[in-house]
C-alpha cells in the first residue's frame, strides 16, 4: 500500500473509532464510514494527495464507494489526467 | 412530509410574531448600494477571519490580507445563501402540515425573511465579488439514517439553528465594527437584528422536538449528541474555504487550510463561536458530554 492510500485509510479509520478492520470492498458509502458531514473533508484531504481538483458539482460517486474504487480513480497511473 | 409519529407542535410565538409584523422592512429598498467599496478597508473584519490570532496572518503581505476578508466575507455570505437554500426547503416543505399548524403563522415570517436575507446577501456577493461560491457537495445517502423519524425531525431545526447561531455570532461582531465599509456593517446588522427571532424560535422548537425524542427513547439522544457535535465539526469546516485562500493569492491553500484548522489560536477560536450554542445544547440535555469517545 502507497502512502496516499495509507493517509486515506488513516482518514477513514480516525473517523470511524469503533471498526477495527477496514477491507477494500467495503461500501463506505452505505456503511456511513464516510457521511455527509465527512465528505467535504474527504475530498480536500483527495485533492491534497493527488493535487488534482475535483469539481464539487461533477461528481461520481461510484468514484469513492470503496478503497478499490478510489484507489483506481486517483491513485494508479492510468488514473493521471 | 410524513410526520405522523411526530406530535403536533405548539409554542407561545405571539411576541415573535408581533415583533416580525412590526419590524418588518423592504429590504429592496433599505439598503444604499454603493457603486463600489472603498479599497483599503476589510469587508469582513479582520478578527473573524480564519488565520485570525496566527502566524499565517502576520505572513500574508498587507494586500493578501486584504484580499483574504474580502474573500471570506464572500465566502461568509455564500454559506448564508446556501443555508438559506437549504433550511428554506425543508420549512416549505413543513408549514401547514398538520403537525406545524400551530407555528404556520411564525413560518411565514420566517420564509419571507429568509428569502429577503438570502437576496441582500446576493447582492453583496455579486455586486463586490462578482460570484457566489457555490455549495460544498452532499451525499444523497444522509448521516441521519441509523435515528427515528422524530430525531430526525429533530435534526432538521437542529442544524437551522446551529447554522443560524453560528453566523449570528459573525454578524453580531461586524454590526458595530466601525472599520467596515458602512454597506457590509448593515447588512450584517441587519440580518442580526431578524436572527433574534429565528434563533428564539429555533430554541423553543428544538426543545419540543427534543422532548419529543426523549419520551419515545431515552437512548437515543446520546445518538443526537453525536451528531449534533459532528455538525458543529461540520459547520465550522465550513468557513475555511481553500478557494478563498487561493483567490487572495495564498499558496498551498489545502495545507494552509489543514495546518489553520489545528492551530491553537483557531481551536480556542472556534470555542468562542460555538460557546453560546454548547451552552444550550448542554442545558437542554443534549451536549457533547454525552458523546462516548
Ligand atoms: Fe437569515
Ligand atoms: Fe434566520
Amino acid at each position: 500500500m502507497n502512502d496516499q492510500m495509507r493517509a486515506v485509510r488513516d482518514f477513514i479509520l480516525q473517523r470511524n473509532s469503533t471498526m477495527d478492520t477496514l477491507s477494500d470492498d467495503l461500501d463506505l458509502i452505505d456503511s456511513r464510514a464516510i457521511n455527509s458531514l465527512a465528505f467535504v473533508e474527504f475530498i480536500f484531504l483527495l485533492e491534497e494527495l493527488t493535487g488534482e481538483s475535483i469539481d464539487p458539482e461533477d461528481l461520481d460517486l461510484d468514484d469513492f464507494r470503496t478503497l478499490t474504487a478510489i484507489e483506481a480513480r486517483f491513485f494508479t497511473r492510468e488514473a493521471v489526467r | 412530509m410524513a410526520v405522523r409519529e411526530i406530535e403536533p407542535i405548539d409554542l407561545a410565538l405571539d411576541r415573535l410574531e408581533l415583533m416580525a409584523e412590526s419590524g418588518y422592512y423592504n429590504p429592496y429598498t433599505m439598503f444604499d448600494w454603493p457603486e463600489a467599496i472603498e479599497p483599503d478597508k476589510p469587508w469582513m473584519s479582520e478578527s473573524l477571519t480564519t488565520l485570525a490570532g496566527t502566524p499565517m496572518w502576520d505572513e500574508l503581505t498587507r494586500e493578501q490580507q486584504l484580499a483574504l476578508t474580502r474573500y471570506e466575507a464572500i465566502n461568509f455570505f455564500s454559506l448564508n445563501i446556501h443555508g438559506i437554500r437549504e433550511l428554506l426547503s425543508e420549512v416549505v416543505m413543513r408549514i401547514h402540515d398538520r403537525t406545524y399548524a400551530g407555528v404556520s403563522e411564525f413560518l411565514h415570517h420566517f420564509i419571507g425573511e429568509e428569502n429577503e436575507h438570502m437576496w441582500f446577501f446576493a447582492q453583496f456577493c455579486l455586486r463586490y465579488g462578482g460570484k457566489l461560491y457555490p455549495a460544498q457537495p452532499s451525499l444523497r445517502a444522509d448521516s441521519v439514517e441509523h435515528l427515528s423519524a422524530v430525531a430526525r425531525e429533530l435534526i432538521v431545526f437542529a442544524r437551522i439553528l446551529i447554522f443560524e447561531e453560528i453566523v449570528d455570532h459573525y454578524n453580531a461582531h461586524m454590526a458595530t465594527d466601525m472599520g467596515l465599509p458602512v454597506i457590509a456593517r448593515e447588512i450584517n446588522r441587519v440580518h442580526h437584528q431578524d436572527e433574534s427571532r429565528h434563533v428564539a424560535f429555533g430554541r423553543m422548537i428544538f426543545v419540543n422536538l427534543l422532548e419529543q425524542v426523549a419520551k419515545r427513547d431515552p437512548d437515543e439522544v446520546p445518538l443526537v449528541a453525536e451528531y449534533l457535535e459532528s455538525y458543529l465539526t461540520y459547520s465550522i469546516g465550513t468557513l475555511y474555504n481553500p478557494a478563498a485562500y487561493r483567490d487572495a493569492g495564498i499558496p498551498d491553500a489545502l495545507a494552509l487550510r489543514r495546518r489553520a484548522l489545528e492551530h491553537p489560536a483557531r481551536l480556542a477560536a472556534h470555542e468562542q463561536i460555538l460557546k453560546r450554542t454548547r451552552k444550550f445544547l448542554s442545558k437542554v440535555g443534549v451536549g457533547r458530554e454525552l458523546v462516548k469517545r
